[in-house]
């Protein structure tokens, strides 16, 4: 199914593919592995590369525009304040200050406006403000940020410095309960959805840790997940899961009820053409390449989904080192 | 009472695995020990990994982008089995030093990572079904450039390997066991057999899987004669009729026996030189034909047999490094879930000579005692030292207190004991276990009258243990299968 311009459409029709961005790079225009991406205060995309324990270079926060024009990337892999590891999200604060949550170091690190570190906070266990590798984070409109603690199975909820507020969640599958949660969503009603990874389902609580609901099962089928991560509310209410190892984005309304899905219709984009117009052979060798079209144009593995003020969502799309933007009809 | 030799269970699990933990071993001594080897002969059997995790932390593991990223997942991997799968990945090991191909060409990780999957998947299974699996292997059809062997214009790598190092062997008895024709026509009915993509195809997102494809109109259609045979042979053809030769069965039967009984020469001697233990192969050779070329039922054989178990087999093998290093992963019950440091460790194997997934050429490794030299004794030595006397081990802390359980006054030869034994009924030499008994003597009675009681007693009495267990990961014999 297309659009009349020849782009293709979403399962139920409510959204039209529109760009891809990306390459994969170790270092300037391009990815490696992402996993976070958002809008930030400048207006343009900020994404997170996770990359290769071998090529610690290559991990770093790629700032780019919507169309695809590179403008820097930043960070520097290591242990030491204001470097990471194991990135796994970023998020803004009101403030601006960009927030990194790394799951190696089991911190979260902060940023100012012109990417200089500013602090640091978090160690390794299990009690209030401790972390076992943290993942997901999100800022509510209070202003306070929330943090999926994965190995603790549970969200804590902390002051932008870092104090400890409140927590909520432990091992299991029950109401309230997570199993390796991994992100976590918080819409304009201050409700907060959480990715329930091993438990192949979201939660949705009040912002004081009170369960709402639950959807989503183990499964393929439409409303099913197999190990869902990345999670975004728009403007609207309607909720996009990535529902990871099925290689889809789905949307649900704010009942849980399912509405669409996207699976990727990758083009080639504007970094992928500079390379081969620079690689003409390999573009030969692409073309001659007949068995493997339809799965380069998939998602392979979506960790992070973000949808900014304009309804265009911004699918990071790890494994092909991209992210693919469709736009809500 | 059934399976309680447990020095036969620790050997039989070095072979077929990479040893076994103190644990692992108590629970086979509970049955017979025919059941143990069936068992390791199932291992489809007992549970997977949590693939979803392993992706969840490796991240990039997925599609592996470069070569240590690779041998990491490899190292991760046997280790991960090492105790519910072992067989799996010790056969797959197995195949891969065999049908050794290699990333220094391939240059496509995931597609090499495939080739080893395939290796635990029908590692076990029929010889025939696993020789066709392998020539429809995309790592292996670019590695010996059968995507460049056309209708008109044979290429005869793949056709040559298949016979001389993959099935057949040059020759045996001192007799040539094909001819130059042979290699010929073999390459010919192979043609057409090719990969779509190639290692760059998908650069601008990451690389795709290369997947087989065969091209009929690339087919040379013409007839051959091959071993005696003629027809218009394809592929599963040429492969019929290898399993169906004596040599072939030797070649398996050494194979095996070299890998998982005692130290062969080196593969390029076998066509003059005999096996060490004719008898053995003849009995490896008979199992072949019997069960229709089944590889589990040559190893059930192979396990049970007295050759095997016999005390003179014991120890007798030089451990490869892969085996150095898995087999002390597991013995420490290091990087059972996913964390940071792999990478490091997992290098350890390209240190001492096994640059897994690139072997030095399409012969694999030298393996036996070419595997040690001077640099690569230093680099195993000090790899099982640093890791096997680390106390936040769970498996060197398990050990200590098992053997700080219940001890009274602990002696000398109680402690060189039991570490011998909880580090896998490990053999030493008369005069180095002396050795090492004087050594922990000498350190008890600086502590005269030491009683694994109060804190900084048994603080002195696991630092004694744990010496003691550094000592024998650095001995000879710890060095031997």
């Amino acid at each position: 199914m297309t659009t009349e311009l020849g782009l293709p459409l979403s399962l139920h029709k409510q959204y039209r593919y529109q760009d891809v961005i990306g390459l994969l790079s170790a270092a300037g225009p391009g990815f490696s592995g992402p996993v976070s991406v958002i809008t930030g205060p400048d207006g343009n995309l900020w994404v997170a590369n996770r990359a290769n324990p071998n090529q610690p270079e290559a991990v770093r926060i790629t700032r780019c525009t919507k169309e695809g024009d590179f403008i820097e990337h930043f960070g520097e892999w290591g242990e030491e304040p204001g470097n990471f590891i194991w990135v796994t999200s970023i998020a803004f604060s009101a403030q601006g200050e960009l927030f990194l949550a790394d799951e190696s170091t089991h911190r979260i690190t902060v940023f100012d406006s012109d990417n200089n570190f500013i602090r640091c906070f978090g160690e390794h266990g299990n009690g209030p403000a401790e972390f076992d590798r943290p993942s997901g984070i999100a800022f509510a409109p209070d202003g306070n940020l929330y943090v999926v603690d994965a190995l603790n199975h549970r969200v804590q909820v902390l002051t932008p410095n870092g104090e400890f507020k409140a927590q909520w969640g432990s091992l299991g599958d029950g109401d309230g309960r997570f199993n390796m949660p991994w992100d976590i969503a918080i819409d304009s009603a201050s409700d907060v959805y959480v990715t329930d990874w091993r438990n192949d389902r979201v939660q949705k609580f009040d912002s004081s840790g009170k369960f709402l609901m639950a959807f989503g099962s183990s499964g393929n089928a439409e409303g099913q997940f197999n190990r869902p991560n990345g999670i975004s509310v728009d403007s609207d209410g309607d909720v996009y899961v990535c529902d990871w190892m099925n290689d889809r984005v789905q949307v649900f309304d704010q009942l849980g009820i399912f509405k669409d899905m996207l699976i990727g219709h990758s083009g080639m984009s504007k970094w992928g053409r500079t390379f081969l117009d620079a690689n003409p052979e390999i573009e030969g060798k692409l073309e001659l390449a007949a068995q493997n079209i339809e799965i380069k144009e998939r998602f392979y593995r979506p960790v992070s989904v973000h949808v900014d003020s304009e309804c265009k969502v911004f699918v990071a799309d790890c494994y092909r080192h991209r992210v693919q933007i469709y736009q809500k009809i | 009472m059934p399976g309680t030799d447990k020095p036969l269970l620790a050997h039989l699990l070095r072979r077929a695995g990479f040893g076994a933990t103190f644990q692992e071993l108590d629970r086979y001594g509970q049955i017979e020990y025919e059941a143990t080897v069936d068992e390791l002969l199932h291992p489809e059997q007992q549970p997977t990994i949590e693939e979803d995790v392993l992706e969840r932390y490796y991240i990039d593991w997925k599609e592996s982008r470069n070569i240590e990223g690779a041998l990491t997942e490899s190292v991760y991997r046997m280790n991960a089995y090492a105790g519910t799968r072992p067989l799996q990945e010790k056969i797959a090991l197995f195949w891969h030093q065999v049908f050794a191909t290699g990333l220094a060409k391939v240059l496509h990780e995931k597609t090499m990572l495939n080739q080893i999957d395939l290796f635990r998947q029908h590692g076990l299974s029929n010889f025939r079904d696993l020789l066709l699996h392998l020539a429809k292997d995309p790592a292996m059809i670019f590695w010996l450039d059968n995507n460049f062997n056309h209708k008109g214009t044979p290429n005869e790598n793949w056709g040559r390997e298949l016979l001389e190092l993959f099935s057949m062997g040059v020759g045996m008895d001192g007799q040539e066991n094909y001819s130059e024709e042979d290699v010929r026509n073999a390459a010919r009915a192979f043609t057409g057999w090719t990969i779509d993509d190639d290692n760059v195809a998908s650069i601008p997102f990451g690389k795709t899987p290369w997947l087989f494809r065969y091209v009929p109109e690339d087919h040379d259609e013409d007839e051959k004669t091959f071993m005696g045979h003629t027809g218009n042979f394809n592929g599963e053809d040429i492969i019929d009729i290898i399993v169906q030769q004596r040599a072939t069965a030797r070649f398996l039967s050494r194979h095996l026996y070299n890998f998982f009984v005692a130290d062969e020469p080196q593969v390029a001697a076998w066509q003059h030189t005999p096996p060490g233990d004719p008898e053995a192969i003849k009995i490896l050779e008979e199992e072949y034909f019997r069960s229709g070329y089944d590889i589990r039922s040559m190893l059930s054989v192979l396990f049970n047999s007295d050759f095997f178990k016999s005390d003179q087999a014991r120890f007798a093998k030089v451990k490869s490094p892969a085996e150095v290093v898995v087999g002390t992963l597991h013995l420490l019950g290091d990087f059972k879930f996913p964390k940071r440091g792999i990478f490091e460790v997992a290098l350890g194997c390209r240190y001492m000579g096994q640059d897994l997934l690139n072997p030095p050429s399409v012969e694999g490794w030298h393996t036996g005692e070419e595997w040690i030299d001077s640099g690569s004794l230093v680099e195993r030595v000090n790899f099982v030292a640093d890791q096997i006397s680390n106390i936040q081990q769970p498996g060197v802390r398990s050990m200590v207190e098992k053997l700080l359980k219940g001890a009274g006054v602990l002696d000398p030869v109680g402690v060189i004991d039991g570490c011998l034994e909880l580090l896998g009924h490990v053999r030493l030499h008369d005069k180095n276990k002396d050795h090492l008994t004087a050594q922990v003597r000498t350190m008890l009675e600086q502590r005269s009258g030491l009683v694994a009681g109060g804190h900084e007693d048994r603080r002195a009495a696991e630092k004694t243990i744990l010496h003691a267990m550094k000592m024998i990961g650095s001995s000879r014999e710890y060095q031997f299968a």
